[in-house]
């Protein structure tokens, strides 16, 4: 059987406009040629795999949440066991076709799109395996919603630690990614909370690996963009479930608001922070407990200190300055309507009862997709070490001003473990933060339609940020990949680099996310 | 036929593959399938696949409607099932109700259309109608909801047959969601509610409800009012402590998980791993269900008392 493989050994298939000196121009990767697909697709058939070529099943994977990069796979595999994606792996790698792995799809920059080649569902795992009790862990598959974990997890009272506030992340795509709760600055991200994975290598082995077997291969399986496995199963840390105190802080300044929210996580002040703004204009900080003896500690050492208002107060207190700016009247009548549809989804008398919010995911997932969704959404994004984060906000709030009438950030703290450091490498943990990461999305509102072009600039000018003042970013692969040499150097990824062409000889494993 | 459903939800074009569908679907609990999904559908109709080829997907849908209220972009997922099943030839064809039996006169009254299922359930119906103060139609419509479920024409002589009596009717109890549905469009100055919501609603039956019983929502006329209902029912769960088949989003999973061939009486009926869902990690000592077609499903699962809601007003 003839087999023309399509990388060609010793050329960078890093995009050229990550290049210094070259002019960048993100687009989507070309589309992989379909040599073979024949061939392979027999081969695959042959091994006990389903594959599915039709247009009903192809075309449900033409794009991801962002909806500015479309492909279209020339096959679909849905994801049943560990087995069966070597299976799928193997012969792909015989073939040279490329396997593009898709969790939630919650990606913007095309990383979960397929352009040709084979679609790897991972939905189709989302089985619950065990839940230890004893060792407050769960075992799951991962191609898992995190919010079906939850309700499985519910049943017997426990919760996950922490997981991306959407209800559709996958838990594989946040092992891959990273994952950022409101209580990450307690907690860590998601990634961090796995104990040990079954992964199937690209090459076709399943291979069991932890902190303490295969631990090279388990570093770079977390948070690893999909570049050196497939996530199959996962053991996922748990605790008890509880419902949270939430309080609600309003500034009108981005700069107190950061500063407030970082002391809170710097004196470990509260189980849950972060900010969520109407463009620079409202910016609250939300602050909530596990338990009334966290939440009376706060009250009595560190709620005086901070310098946000309550509804009332922050309303006060803009009457005034937009009284005195009429020109600003109609950003205060968006204020205004924003908050009618908002605050009322924020406290529906079903999720929060007697001060007591339960399933926050749900709560915060339904109102994003509500009210910020839309069948496109860019989500540029800045992560940096404590020191530099104010300063990247605000350079980045005055691009969303430069670019859109309307937006919000959304800005959180990652507690970083020390031992974890080498998973972090080449991720989006800038390598010089310490403690904690911070990690700031800057989303226009689309409420009207947008270019392309305009909006790739726009994500251009927030990632210049981050080359500029050193930082990482959260979503730097996909469309974006031409920021990852200039942000975290030559010598990072070229290493990386030789891993994944030891790893992966044929270079069909989620080809074009990174490399 | 009119189109089902006051039409100022959106269409398939406007999904924009959140998945969040996925998470309430009890197809896709039991397939894992995105084709079986809403979001399937949508994306496969936006990619202009032909009707035919999804036939499979929409005679899978079992109409439960827990995607809507999951659905930010607000589409109208059953009446794009619907829609789509009238483009489909049936997988059998709906006997309807031919006979020409006396017209009832329901004047001022308040009307049960019971389900086949409470039909056979002689004592739920005896007290559901006591308990309502309602007579029992004989003519509950059964067909036209099983033809609405198909997409089957329902020729106008048997809708006007069925609909004339019911046109001077104080209050219409309709057990199936998906006629109550339809109903709305056709009589919008009678009041419809459900057999559930109803009998809910009586003290009588509320004080009953023990906090070691789960009671469960039939699913169709939840989700079809579910802005209104959530609130209701989340304010039941607090007045009487007992558990409900709500999931963490507060939509209903469904006891069963019926498709179109499987209603039609053409493909044997699996519920199991559904209904042992619904149970799984659960601590109670009784089932009281809305729907009397749910009991079979949970006696084939569970050994503990599974009674209708009308049953409770005999303790």
């Amino acid at each position: 059987m003839d087999t023309v493989p399509s990388f060609t050994p010793g050329h960078c298939p890093v995009g050229p406009d990550s290049l210094t000196q070259i002019k960048r121009l993100q687009t989507n990767p070309a589309r992989w040629n379909g040599a073979n697909w024949n061939d392979f697709a027999a081969a695959l058939r042959a091994a006990g795999v389903e594959l599915l070529e039709s247009l009903a099943a192809c075309g449900a994977f033409a794009t991801d949440a962002g909806g500015t990069a479309y492909g279209m796979p020339h096959g679909v595999v849905i994801a049943k066991s560990a087995q069966q994606i070597s299976a799928l792996l193997k012969t792909a790698q015989q073939h040279c076709v490329p396997v593009t792995v898709r969790g939630g799809g919650l990606t913007t920059e095309g990383e979960s799109v397929a352009f040709g080649g084979v679609l790897l569902d991972m939905t189709g795992m989302s089985r619950v395996k065990s839940i230890d009790k004893n060792a407050m862990t769960v075992r799951t598959e991962c191609g898992i919603f995190w919010h079906s974990l939850a309700e499985e997890l519910r049943r017997d009272g426990f919760d996950y630690l922490s997981a991306p506030l959407n209800l559709t992340s996958t838990v594989g795509g946040s092992l891959n990614v990273g994952g950022i709760d409101v209580n990450s600055p307690r907690l860590g991200c998601s990634a961090d909370q796995a104990v040990a994975l079954q992964v199937v290598t690209p090459t076709g082995e399943i291979v069991e690996c932890s902190e303490t077997e295969n631990a090279a291969l388990f570093q770079r399986a977390i948070l690893g963009y999909g570049q050196f496995c497939v996530i199959a199963e996962a053991t996922l840390k748990i605790r008890r479930y509880t419902p949270i105190r939430m309080h609600y802080f309003y500034y009108s300044s981005l700069r107190t608001a950061v500063e407030d929210l970082q002391l809170l996580d710097r004196n470990d002040a509260s189980d849950y922070s972060g900010i969520l703004t109407i463009m620079d204009s409202a910016v609250n900080l939300l602050v909530a407990f596990d338990s009334v003896e966290r939440e009376t500690a706060f009250n009595a050492k560190w709620r005086a200190q901070l310098r946000g208002h309550g509804e009332l107060g922050f309303a006060l207190r803009a009457l005034p300055r937009y009284a005195l700016r009429p020109w600003k009247l109609p950003e205060a009548l968006y204020l205004w309507r924003r908050k009618q549809q908002l605050f009322p989804e924020f406290r529906r008398p079903e999720y929060v009862r007697d001060g007591l919010m339960q399933d926050r995911t749900v709560v915060f997932s339904r109102a994003v997709w509500k009210y910020w969704g839309s069948r496109q959404m860019v989500i540029p994004d800045i992560a940096t070490s404590v020191e530099k984060f104010v300063n990247a906000v605000e350079r980045g709030n005055a691009v969303c001003r430069k670019y859109f009438p309307h937006y919000t950030l959304y800005c959180v703290g990652i507690k970083l473990r020390d031992d974890h450091q080498p998973h972090y490498e080449m991720s989006c943990i800038p390598p010089d933060a310490t403690g904690w990461a911070y990690g700031c999305e800057f989303e226009p509102m689309m409420d009207r339609v947008y270019s392309r072009d305009h909006l790739q600039s726009f994500k251009n000018e927030i990632y210049d940020i981050g080359v500029d003042i050193g930082a990482s970013y959260y979503r730097f692969g996909g469309m974006m990949k031409g920021y990852i040499r200039r942000a975290l150097g030559d010598a990072v990824v070229d290493r990386h680099l030789a891993m994944k062409r030891k790893a992966d000889p044929n270079m069909i494993l989620n080809r074009d996310v990174i490399f | 036929m009119p189109a089902l459903a006051a039409h100022s939800r959106s269409g398939f074009a406007a999904c924009s593959g959140c998945s969040l569908c996925l998470l309430v679907c009890p197809v896709w609990r039991k397939t894992r399938d995105l084709r079986y999904t809403p979001h399937g559908r949508a994306k496969a109709l936006q990619h202009g696949v032909p009707v035919a080829e999804l036939k499979n997907s929409v005679e899978s849908c079992t109409l439960c409607g827990a995607c809507e209220p999951a659905c930010p972009e607000i589409i109208d997922l059953v009446g794009m099932v619907l829609s789509l099943r009238r483009q489909l030839t049936a997988p059998a064809a709906v006997t309807m109700n031919d006979t020409n039996g006396k017209t009832a006169n329901y004047a001022g009254q308040r009307v049960l259309l019971a389900t086949p299922a409470l039909r056979e359930t002689v004592v739920a119906l005896e007290r559901t109608a006591k308990l309502l103060d309602c007579v029992v139609a004989e003519d509950n419509g059964a067909d036209i909801a099983l033809a609405l479920e198909a997409g089957t024409p329902i020729a106008n002589a048997r809708r006007e047959r069925f609909l004339t009596p019911l046109f001077s009717a104080k209050k219409i109890i309709a057990g199936d969601g998906l006629l109550a549905r339809q109903l709305k469009d056709w009589l919008p100055l009678i009041e419809i509610t459900s057999p559930g919501i109803a009998l809910s609603k009586c003290s009588e039956l509320r004080r009953h409800l023990r906090s070691d019983d789960l009671y469960v929502i039939e699913p169709r006329a939840f989700h079809a009012n579910y802005d209104e209902l959530v609130l209701y029912y989340d304010d039941l769960r607090h007045a009487t402590g007992c558990a409900m088949n709500l999931d963490l989003q507060r939509i209903a999973i469904p006891a069963t998980a019926r498709n179109l061939r499987q209603r039609l009486g053409v493909e044997a009926e699996d519920n199991a791993a559904q209904t042992r869902w619904l149970l799984q990690g659960r601590k109670i000592a009784r089932i009281v269900v809305e729907d009397a077609g749910d009991i079979a499903a949970f006696r084939q699962v569970v050994d503990m008392p599974v009674v209708h809601l009308a049953e409770l007003a005999n303790e």
